[in-house]
């Protein structure tokens, strides 16, 4: 591309020269952007709206779909463009506030890779067919399994929740079928399983604001747990006047570690134990312990597990300490606990802290009952994903739906999913994207983006009263008919239960009848339909009443079992989340590609973090390429050395590695939940994604690890610094 | 579909509509046909920044006459550029505004011809654009209009296209001399900066760059 024997850092240093800049233009690729005159057209209305003002932008409230958290949004739309989202400040979820992955939604929307058209698989490879007959080929097979296996249809979803996740029921329902598979990787479904063994309740409120100190084991509560731009607000409360105390215990930092005033790294696998080390030390100053959790805190006095943790006793003793004195406190376990074969019983060490603290009607209150149970969401977890690859391995489906998940990219590779999907013999992906899982796919159907579609969403985490929250088009859709979620599965609907479904033009007109036949308490001062419903939709919320009830503290038997090392594989495999990429959804969105790592700063690339020690015991540093191994599997990533992980771990990030995901996602980095071990945790079944062993080899390949704030001058094959002509530059500038 | 607004938005009243048609009958006919092209001496104008830049000559779609529009039937700018006084953006006037008087007026002129060929398939005129900053410079309309018209008690009292045309000609010439316009000013941020210090606008960065 370009001619001129300057090394690159010369080059951009002569960029900083706005003139310089100009002489070397020529050697770039072609200026799409000009204020050059004549260049661009400018398009007026035939005839405007009413209420538009070009130039003058326009919000309407809607639902960020990004994550689970389900957080409400406020989109500016100008001359019928969506252009920028915001926080939705009556939204009890975020307040106002949106983090990174919701402001990237316009990215989602606009994104050039979404799928225009449906595909239908013919010969083997998938081609674009037209609607009517994508329609006519989804009504000929699932009608035919409906006549004689309606049982063996399936949908595999992300979370879901509101209408929609209704609506899939009543498909399953009609068809005869209990297959509602629901996945998500990051999700906190063992820490549900315990909370409503324990309290009763799967998700408590948890009032961090209340509380004196938090202390969490690898609850990445500001970055990837649960509701994170909620729990950050709280946090910032929880800090402001007298600040409280964070106390972080994690083999891996994450964000809210980085925030710590006391961070404890941790040997994988160990937090129960010390749990129930804190637990004794706090026995030993007068907290009593629960008759059923007496002899597990009996068993792990400070000094036996500082031997198996590798916190001192002393710093064990202080952490009781700090709690004795800082209440009410709340203890709070994340996926490093929970993501173990014991993950169920070191969680509920965890939760007996709570318990003994006495913080379980203070810091952790009930949420009450969600009124509409139908609306309820199905949240995601991995024992479904174990169940889904089983029953098609086993020939025990006939047609499949995919939404709103991407198992063939996040199944572990000894689940053996890929070739499981070969034995189903009708494979419906509803997706925006071509992903791992449509490639798979023997129809594709497109669907509308999240700011092009009607919904209503209910958060699995509600911080307040509860809320329905509402989704609506903020602008036309991209693709003309390109159908919204709900509206297919109307259409599904429709095909089966033609009486039922059949009043129903689309799925806004279902949404507004669902709004107008609430129980009447919800139209007080003699609302009209009409008004409620428009009054819910410039809001985007519906508040319900949940009265709250009262919970429990059954702490049951805890037993934990000594974590052995293993001298093939001695380093623990934490294939960790990130606030931005998630679990490789958003890998095809340039800005968060492009935001660096809240901790290592690196960009457009996976790594390994290593502890210094581990990294000078094998040979490496920073940018050197090692080979991880596991007994599944092996990837290839560079080295980031960092004292912030356990000597014993080795933290790859998740997101990367994708194969078939667009052009921005593509051949960047690797995927470490592909190495995973098929373990399970024992009680609950969910895949233990922290329970993998793995040893990591040098390859002798060194290659740099981009980074942000460093003496970086790489364009990446793209215009970062943009040059124009010296012609052109002197016509627009005017010298 | 039917989307409902936030009481958060602003919300204008439209001016426009039927109305438009008597409105601009009565201003091409009110206006004396010899009235002074010069604004009245006593009203205060904004120092013009020095500096030109030699624009070339853009082809548009239909060869708009500005100056048949403003010197000699006297049409105020804003009363097309309706959007200046509002937003960001000045706007090109949506086709159904030129067709509120061309449906009458002059309809016989080949390029009210060809503009009513445009209306008639339901297509927009798709004109070139002349004058642009880049995306990072937050130049609006508005603010510059409230100062030097609306703030303008003067000028306000003798409105018109002659009194007004001078505040648009300093970013943009004076189109009562032009057919389609053409960009003879350098619109560069040192042209911009030297302007704000001659008449007192904002000197922060964050005023454009934001």
């Amino acid at each position: 591309m370009m001619n001129l024997k300057l090394k690159r850092r010369e080059f951009l240093q002569l960029m900083g020269w706005s003139t310089a800049g100009a002489t070397l233009a020529g050697c770039d690729l072609p200026t799409t952007v000009t204020l050059e005159e004549g260049k661009e057209e400018v398009v007026a209305y035939l005839s405007p709206e009413e209420y538009v003002i070009p130039g003058v932008g326009v919000w309407y409230a809607s639902t960020c779909l990004q994550c689970a958290a389900g957080c409400g949004i406020h989109g500016r739309v100008r001359e019928g463009r969506a252009l920028k989202l915001e926080g939705n400040p009556d939204s009890p979820v975020n307040r106002g506030k949106l983090c990174q992955m919701g402001q990237s939604g316009v990215q989602t929307h606009y994104n050039p890779d979404r799928l225009s058209k449906p595909q239908l698989r013919k010969d083997g490879k998938l081609v674009d067919i037209s609607w009517d007959e994508a329609w006519k080929v989804l009504d000929e097979k699932v009608g035919a399994a409906a006549k004689t296996s309606g049982a063996r249809v399936a949908w595999f979803t992300g979370t879901v929740s509101g209408h929609q996740a209704a609506l899939i029921g009543e498909h399953l329902d009609a068809l005869g079928s209990r297959h509602h598979f629901v996945h998500e990787v990051i999700n906190n479904a063992v820490g549900r399983a315990v909370n409503q063994d324990v309290l009763g309740e799967a998700m408590p409120r948890l009032a961090l604001d209340q509380a004196k100190l938090v202390l969490s084991f690898g609850a990445d509560f500001l970055g990837t747990w649960v509701s994170p731009t909620h729990f950050a607000t709280e946090y910032a409360k929880f800090r402001s006047g007298t600040r409280g105390v964070l106390v972080v215990a994690e083999p891996k930092m994450s964000l809210t570690g980085a925030n710590a005033d006391l961070w404890l790294a941790v040997r994988p696998g160990t937090e129960g134990m010390l749990a129930l080390g804190i637990a004794h030390a706090l026995m030993q100053s007068g907290v009593s312990v629960p008759d059923a959790a007496r002899p597990a805190v009996a068993a792990y006095a400070p000094v036996k597990a500082a031997e198996i943790t590798g916190i001192s006793a002393q710093r064990i003793e202080q952490v009781a300490a700090l709690l004795k004195q800082h209440s009410p406190s709340l203890v709070l376990a994340g996926a490093t606990v929970e993501g173990q074969e014991q993950g169920y019983q070191a969680a509920s060490a965890v939760m007996l802290l709570n318990v003994m603290l006495g913080n379980v009607g203070q810091t952790i209150v009930s949420s009450g009952e969600f009124p509409f149970p139908q609306l309820r969401p199905r949240t995601g977890n991995t024992r479904d994903l174990v169940a889904f690859a089983a029953a098609a391995k086993d020939k025990a489906l006939d047609v499949a739906f995919f939404y709103g998940t991407n198992p063939v990219y996040t199944a572990p590779a000894s689940l053996g999913l890929a070739e499981g999907l070969q034995n189903i013999p009708f494979k419906v992906v509803l997706t925006q994207f071509p992903d791992e899982t449509a490639a798979q796919a023997d129809l594709v159907l497109p669907v509308a983006s999240s700011l092009e579609d009607w919904g209503t969403h209910v958060a699995a985490y509600q911080p307040e009263q509860g809320v329905i929250t509402f989704q609506q088009p903020l602008m036309e859709g991209l693709y003309p008919g390109t159908p919204g979620v709900g509206d297919a599965l109307l259409k599904l609907l429709k095909m089966r239960e033609a009486q039922k479904y059949g009043a129903f033009n689309d799925y806004f007109s279902y949404l507004q009848n669902a709004v107008a036949s609430l129980p009447e308490q919800y139209k007080a001062s003699g609302l009209t339909n009409k008004q409620l419903w428009e009054q819910t939709l410039q809001k985007g919320l519906l508040t319900v009443d949940s009265a709250p009830g009262s919970l429990k503290t059954n702490v049951g038997e805890i037993t934990l079992h000594e974590v052995k090392a293993d001298a093939e594989y001695p380093l623990h495999l934490i294939p960790s989340p990130r606030l931005g990429l998630w679990d490789g959804r958003h890998a095809n969105i340039p800005w968060l590609q492009e935001a660096p790592d809240q901790i290592s700063k690196v960009v457009w690339d996976s790594w390994a973090e290593l502890h210094p020690s581990t990294a000078a015991r094998l040979g490496v540093r920073e940018g050197d390429v090692v080979e991880i191994t596991s007994a599944h599997g092996a990837i290839k990533v560079k080295v980031y050395v960092f004292k912030g992980v356990h000597p014993d771990a080795i933290a790859v990030p998740l997101g990367q590695g994708h194969e078939g995901y667009g052009r921005y996602a593509n051949g960047i980095g690797a995927n470490p939940l592909k190495i995973l071990s098929p373990a399970i945790e024992a009680r609950t079944g969910e895949l233990a994604l922290y329970g993998t062993r793995v040893k990591a080899t040098r390859t002798g390949v060194h290659e740099e690890l981009v980074k942000e704030g460093r003496n970086n001058i790489s364009q990446r094959s793209r215009k970062l610094v943009v040059t124009i002509s010296a012609e052109q530059f002197r016509r627009t500038e005017g010298v | 579909m039917r989307w409902i607004q936030l009481d958060r938005a602003k919300r204008e009243p439209a001016r426009q509509g039927c109305g438009a048609l008597l409105v601009a009958l009565a201003l091409v006919w009110a206006m004396p046909a010899s009235a002074d092209t010069a604004a009245p001496a006593s009203i205060k104008y904004p120092v013009a920044p020095e500096g030109a830049h030699a624009g070339k000559d853009v082809a548009q779609p239909i060869e708009f006459p500005h100056d048949i529009h403003t010197a000699v039937n006297k049409i105020n700018c804003l009363y097309c550029h309706t959007y200046a006084r509002r937003s960001k953006v000045a706007g090109i006037p949506p086709t159904s505004k030129c067709m509120g008087c061309h449906s009458v007026i002059a309809t016989d002129k080949p390029r009210i011809k060809q503009l009513t060929e445009y209306w008639e398939k339901k297509q927009p005129v798709p004109w070139k654009k002349v004058h642009d900053v880049p995306d990072f410079v937050h130049f609006t309309h508005e603010k510059h209009l409230k100062k030097f018209i609306f703030d303008n008690d003067e000028l306000v009292q003798n409105l018109s296209v002659d009194t007004v045309a001078p505040v648009c000609a300093a970013c943009h010439g004076d189109l009562r001399t032009m057919t389609v316009a053409k960009k003879i000013k350098p619109m560069t941020m040192g042209w911009c900066v030297s302007c704000h210090e001659k008449n007192g606008g904002p000197g922060d960065c964050w005023a454009c760059h934001k």
